[in-house]
């Protein structure tokens, strides 16, 4: 028997692009649920670094409001 | 005092005597060596050595090719490819060698690998032969498929996932785009059918991989299921590589409206160096679990990006990415090039290649742009469809493609980064592809 060469492309290629894309969306899905993950319970360190910077800020901010006070009170 | 003079001269007279001992010696042994080639070496008038001498000049191997002259796999050749194609063969890899040098068609390995055409199409030389250096090379790391392997850990060094992890959707651009592999497949198969040409679905199956914009992949499978092509495959897959800013832009201007060049895309989040460091080994336990066929590959291309991501072993990233990647580009290209013979490239097949590997990228870049047009009418953030077509693997040339045109829209409007999501997704892709293509054989 003959094989049909053109549905045998197509075979081929239901079967090729198919498993492309369920590997790639299951690769989304994980990357996803990765960062997730991650954000949670691994935070970057440089993320704890930022909120701790603006906090300095705040004392400063404070310190100088608090010396012009003092500066013009007295 | 005088003492010391005498036993100086004693030594010297003594020196002197073991030399002259040691030369007769020589010249003793030499004659028994000349009396034995005399024996094997039949003397011949002058005129004779003058004809002997000039029927092994090239000029006369071109012109009246020797009817004993074997190809460099060991079969009987005609005499056309022992002669006029020869000579046209070498005429086309100097072709290669001006898209090479004044067009700058990826020199990096159109120079070897038309180098190494040129020297496979040398007569009786025999250098693309079993004992011949290309050969050698050949044997060393192309029938085994070592050096695209290597190349793919290079690569890996080079990638960066973070534009990917940081907008993980955009992979599906890259696997659209593998859509050019398995549409050339039947495209191909058509060809078959109507009896045009004689593939079999193997060698069909190579040559459709070129639609995956991936060198070394495309190597890879070449060696794999159709040895015999590989030369016109490898030829076809980088030079269409080089020139994806000459194919790529008509396709996604005709497929987009002026609007949809214009949509800006949300900046990048920031992506921890947790994230990238997990990332490889995540993409690999995957692959393993879903398609070991592609772990060669991918496997690779993860061992490569993971030494790059763990930022401890900065010296093994710089090899990779470096003199590892370019001693074995050098070799791979003499490699591949060694398959330009003339027996072996000058058949019809070979033009075949050519336009079906043409139709792969552009088959490959359309259905990465409208596959953005798709997932846009969908809710959520809209994709420029430009970036569609940084699907085909080829890193980074085609994300720089989406960025230019992108640009000619709107001088503001960056892509670069957003268009190397889909590209690297098209290397994870095509490696896919390669992966089921492999396993179907099997």
């Amino acid at each position: 028997m003959e094989t049909n060469l053109i549905v045998e492309g197509f075979k081929f290629m239901g079967l090729g692009m198919g498993t492309v894309f369920v590997f790639l969306i299951i690769m989304i899905l994980v990357m996803q649920s990765m960062a997730k993950i991650i954000d949670r319970f691994f935070p970057e360190p440089q993320a704890a670094d930022i909120p701790a910077a603006k906090k300095d800020n705040k004392t400063i901010i404070a310190a100088i409001t608090a010396a012009i006070k003092h500066h013009r009170e007295g | 005092m005088k003492n010391i003079v005498l036993k100086f001269l004693a030594l010297f007279m003594l020196f002197t005597f073991t030399n002259v001992m040691a030369n007769e010696h020589a010249t003793t042994s030499a004659q028994t060596v000349s009396t034995h080639q005399e024996e094997t070496y039949k003397s011949k008038s002058f005129s004779q050595m003058i004809t002997g001498f000039l029927k092994s000049t090239g000029v006369v191997a071109l012109i009246h090719p020797r009817p004993d002259e074997l190809s460099a796999t060991g079969k009987p050749m005609s005499d056309f490819s022992k002669g006029l194609g020869r000579i046209i063969m070498i005429l086309i890899t100097f072709l290669l060698f001006w898209l090479a040098i004044a067009k700058g068609f990826e020199p990096l390995l159109l120079l070897p690998i038309a180098f190494g055409g040129f020297l496979a199409n040398i007569p009786i030389a025999d250098i693309a032969g079993p004992h011949g250096f290309l050969g050698v090379i050949y044997q060393a790391g192309l029938s085994n498929e070592l050096f695209p392997i290597i190349i793919f850990m290079g690569v890996g060094a080079m990638t960066d996932f973070g534009p990917l992890l940081s907008n993980p959707k955009t992979a599906l651009l890259g696997g659209a785009a593998q859509f050019g592999i398995f549409g050339t497949l039947v495209g191909a198969m058509v060809l078959a059918q109507m009896g045009l040409v004689d593939f079999t679905l193997k060698q069909a199956s190579a040559i459709s991989i070129i639609g995956g914009a991936d060198g070394p992949t495309s190597i890879f499978i070449a060696t794999k299921l159709a040895p015999e092509l590989l030369g016109a495959i490898a030829v076809a897959s980088y030079s269409y590589m080089a020139m994806v800013p000459i194919i790529q832009p008509p396709i996604m201007k005709a497929l987009t409206t002026e609007a949809e060049r214009k949509i800006k895309m949300t900046t990048l989040r920031h992506v921890s160096r947790l994230e990238k460091l997990v990332f490889p080994i995540v993409v690999l336990s995957l692959a393993i679990l879903v398609l070991p066929e592609s772990t060669p590959l991918i496997g690779a291309f993860m061992f490569g990006n993971f030494l790059k991501e763990s930022g401890v072993v900065e010296r093994l990233n710089d090899t990779l990415q470096n003199a590892l990647i370019n001693i074995v580009t050098i070799f791979l290209g003499l490699g591949v090039g060694s398959k330009l013979a003339a027996d072996q490239f000058l058949v019809p097949e070979t033009l075949f290649i050519m336009a079906l590997g043409i139709i792969a990228f552009g088959v490959g870049t359309a259905a990465g742009v409208l596959m953005a047009k798709l997932m846009n009418l969908f809710p959520g953030h809209k994709i420029n469809p430009l970036i569609g077509s940084a699907g085909v693997s080829a890193v980074p040339m085609a994300a720089r493609v989406s960025n230019k045109v992108g640009m000619e829209y709107d001088r503001t409007n960056m892509l670069l980064m957003h268009a190397m999501g889909p590209n690297v997704a098209g290397v994870i892709g095509s490696a896919v592809a390669a992966g089921v293509l492999i396993s179907l054989f099997q």
